[in-house]
């Protein structure tokens, strides 16, 4: 198993702080005051990395929502040779994961109605100026492990081995979804700027 | 490298502050999830139940929250869709325009869109029309959401604005299409983990209880016939290989009730790990031999059940499975809906006519009292009771049990009480729509008994008449699995499925834990995929400090990858015996090929049910593949049981992106 230490994470972000490990450790105990204060400290990172994910602030909130219940169940299945913050983000992926793969097979059953699509003519509307803001969004049209790669590194500040403990792979397999993910992005970014101009 | 771009200012992108309400109300339903799962550890103590410790758990009042509005929303949802074409386009169209998660819409790049801030408030501002009293409460939550937008909002944040936007510019409908959406199907499966690489240094020993259900095999049929990918958490890899018959050989001597064989091969889809895989075979007990069965139908006639694939089709099955009963056994029935009722008395199965005019006149009606229905069907068991014989319930029903003061976990406890007292419970779930899986598996697990799920005559065929054995007399009782893995060979070993029925090391010993059962002539497979020590698949790098020592002072020099231990209890019997089987190098295998076909073909359905979980492991492994090693490994399959799994495969590729 990795282990990520406390301060690995960008300290800003802090997911991860001082004393969460000893906190997860109480609550899978059963320790309920642990438990409050970690999910206290912790919801708002949550919900960002919902956000950052599903790129919806409703969805956002139910994922969170869905995290923290979840949460509830397993801390007492948390063991303390893993690491907390990888957990929690393996925990926030897989739901995010979850809703998207219901959805994607709803959708694709709706859309056997839709005979034909409208043009989305009146959607865009332009890119936007801000590039973080566009380049975000490109990475969102990603295959799945493309973009948690790229998120967990460059969007969370985690390092590409932290980022394969928390997707389960190995630190190659990660380096390479980055790496192709930069070439799409490339690609992408590229042709929208010709839009652009 | 030439990046033209930095990928590190995906940094700076803003986010929205969660919502203040739901964050209380997460808190508040996170904690009592806390309490809750804290009480049922509790009370139930290392004893029954404790597998089901390490799933996450939905709670059952957000479960409930989620299909209420769920419900709301899909009623009107289909019933648009089918009413008129014209309706399912337009519902469509607000669901792609309404709610658009931006990284799965087509036009991601619109999220990010300049949406004037005077457009955004114009919208925001005005009223819902006429909102229906039961939206109220999302629209209050909406406008609250609404009205924190420009404190929340950063200036130069365009994304949120966008995201937020969205939302108020369709106005509360769409907040309310999105969670119907996702379940439009109102079936609940609990929800799990696949089960991660762990590495042998650090935890060397794993356990499990054995599962012989299937329903998830069916579940998933369904759902690929109807032609859409099933629910990932509906997947439970190790329902989808024991769906299958598998003839491992026996062992000569009949000391234990059931033989173990153990083989280690080449991964398909890895070729740097191996499978170890473990196959068990019961003996079958010949028909002269068999105990006397005391069995109480339990069916529930609800008014949910009055449709084709419910009772009309539970009226079948019980025929068919009446053919395999004779003038030893005897039949009861008890009905629930509304009242709970006897509808047959005990009665000696070979009358025939008295027992089919009972079950002919079965109608449906009523709302489901469950747990006064099963406590009458264990009353009648009590007295029909047959000591040395079997004695169980046969609950069938579409899960529906939430009327009444019945909570799950009474309901449990009833069960288990039963269990202990030698009545159990098997569970055989019909229809669809508002399949209960969650609340069906726990019944069964804890009644020692099979839960089956029942969707066309033919399953009911293989359930209760060619299987009739295994499923209503058990050989073997709380069979419970024990793999110590070896450092010096093993690196990192993983087990495939049987997440839901993980142990702790500790209970392995423990016989008051109770553990899955084994029936007349069942076999049941496990596998592991396990990395060698020194393979380039290892995906834990080796610890800096200390263990390699460790590693090397327990050196026996042992060529072993792994030791089996194997408990189980005689069906009358509370004390467990222990089986041991070092697995070493006699065990290996230079090819699949030099496998039984049974063993190529469970791991086939190994790797089918892995990639419908979306397993990371067999992402490479294509469809193809896997239809290759199945149809090479099909035998003679009398039933066409794996010639259709062999379609199913088919329609899973077609469905899969």
């Amino acid at each position: 198993m990795m282990t990520i230490a406390g301060d690995a994470l960008s300290p800003s972000d802090a997911i991860a702080g001082d004393g969460d490990q000893a906190l997860a450790v109480r609550a899978s105990a059963g320790d309920r005051e642990a438990f409050a204060r970690l999910l206290e400290r912790h919801y708002d990172t949550i919900h960002r990395i919902a956000w950052r994910w599903c790129g919806d602030g409703t969805e956002a909130d139910d994922i969170a929502q869905d995290v923290a219940v979840k949460l509830g169940r397993a801390i007492s299945g948390w063991r303390a040779e893993a690491s907390f913050p990888s957990w929690l983000y393996r925990i926030v992926l897989n739901t995010v994961r979850d809703r998207q793969r219901a959805r994607a097979s709803e959708r694709r059953r709706v859309e056997a109605y839709a005979v034909q699509k409208l043009v989305d003519a009146q959607g865009g509307g332009g890119a936007d100026d801000d590039p973080a803001a566009r380049l975000w969004s490109a990475v969102g049209s990603l295959p799945d492990r493309q973009r948690d790669a790229v998120l967990l590194v460059h969007g969370e500040g985690l390092s590409h081995d932290e980022a394969a403990g928390v997707m389960g792979v190995s630190e190659g397999t990660v380096s390479f979804h980055i790496h192709e993910a930069k070439k799409k992005l490339r690609t992408m970014m590229q042709a929208s700027e010709d839009e652009l101009s | 490298m030439s990046d033209e771009f930095d990928l590190d200012i995906l940094k700076t992108v803003k986010t929205p502050r969660p919502d203040a309400e739901t964050r209380d109300r997460a808190m508040r339903e996170a904690l009592a999830a806390f309490d809750d799962e804290k009480k049922s550890a509790a009370t139930q103590g290392s004893a029954s139940g404790s597998r089901l410790m390490t799933i996450l758990q939905w709670s059952w009042s957000t479960t409930m929250e989620t299909l209420s509005k769920g419900r709301l929303m899909s009623g009107t949802a289909i019933a648009t869709i089918l009413a008129v074409p014209l309706a399912g386009y337009l519902a469509f169209m607000v669901m792609n325009d309404g709610y658009r998660p931006g990284f799965t819409g087509s036009q991601p790049m619109e999220l990010a869109a300049g949406n004037t801030d005077d457009r955004v408030r114009r919208e925001v501002a005005r009223p819902a029309p006429e909102p229906a009293p039961r939206e109220a409460e999302e629209r209050d939550r909406s406008i609250v959401l609404s009205e924190a937008m420009p404190q929340a909002a950063p200036p130069a944040s365009y994304v949120q604005q966008g995201a937020l936007a969205k939302r108020s510019l369709v106005g509360d409908g769409s907040a309310k299409v999105m969670p119907g959406m996702e379940r439009l199907s109102r079936d609940r499966f609990e929800s799990f983990e696949t089960s991660s690489v762990r590495a042998v240094l650090e935890d060397p020993v794993s356990t499990f209880s054995i599962d012989v259900d299937t329903a998830s095999y069916a579940v998933i049929r369904r759902a690929l016939m109807e032609g859409r990918l099933p629910d990932p958490d509906s997947v439970r890899v190790e329902e989808l290989i024991n769906y299958f018959n598998y003839a491992y050989p026996l062992p000569d001597s009949r000391e234990a009730p059931f033989g173990v064989n153990v083989s280690v091969s080449p991964t398909p889809w890895n070729a740097d790990t191996k499978l170890m895989h473990i196959g068990i075979q019961g003996y079958d007990i010949v028909p002269a031999e068999r105990p006397a069965a005391n069995l109480v139908f339990l069916i529930d006639v609800s008014g949910s059940m009055d449709a084709p694939d419910k009772l009309p089709l539970l009226k079948s099955a019980f025929r068919l499975l009446l053919d395999k009963l004779d003038a030893r056994d005897t039949v009861s029935i008890v009905t629930y809906a509304g009242n709970a009722g006897t509808v047959l008395e005990p009665t000696k199965a070979d009358e025939r006519e008295k027992i089919l005019e009972a079950i002919d006149n079965l109608q449906p009606g009523g709302t489901t009292a469950g747990a006064a229905g099963i406590e009458q069907a264990y009353k009648l068991a009590r007295q029909a009771r047959v000591e040395g014989g079997v004695n169980r319930v046969m609950l069938a029903s579409d899960g529906d049990f939430n009327v009444g003061a019945s909570s799950d976990e009474e309901l449990k406890r009833i069960i288990e009480d039963e269990r202990d007292d030698g009545i159990f419970l098997s569970v055989f779930g019909f229809g669809k729509g508002n399949y209960n899986d969650q609340l069906m598996q726990v019944l069964a697990q804890n009644g020692n008994g099979t839960a089956a799920y029942i969707d066309t005559l033919a399953e009911a065929q293989k359930t209760l008449v060619e299987e009739a054995g295994s499923t209503l007399f058990p050989i073997a009782k709380d069979v419970k699995i024990q793999v110590e893995f070896n450092p010096e060979t093993v690196a990192e070993y993983r087990l495939i499925g049987y997440e839901t029925r993980a142990l702790k090391r500790e209970d392995f010993n423990n016989d008051r834990v109770d553990a899955g059962d084994i029936g007349s002539g069942h076999s049941v497979t496990a596998i592991y995929e396990i990395t060698p020590v020194g393979s380039p698949a290892v995906q834990n790098d080796p610890l800096r400090y200390g263990e390699t020592e460790q590693a090397a002072a327990s050196g026996d020099a042992s060529d072993e990858y792994a030791f089996l231990k194997l408990r189980y209890k005689l069906p009358n019997e509370t004390k467990s015996h222990l089986m041991t089987t070092p697995v070493g190098p006699a065990f290996d295998k230079a090819s699949l090929a030099a496998l039984s076909t049974d063993a190529q073909f469970s791991i086939a359905v190994a790797a089918f049910g892995q990639k419908l979980r979306d397993t990371d492991a067999v992402a490479n492994y294509s469809w193809d593949e896997i239809r290759e090693l199945a149809a090479g490994a099909r035998g003679a399959d009398p039933y066409g049981y794996r010639s259709e799994f062999l379609r199913l495969i088919g329609l899973a590729e077609s469905l899969d992106r």
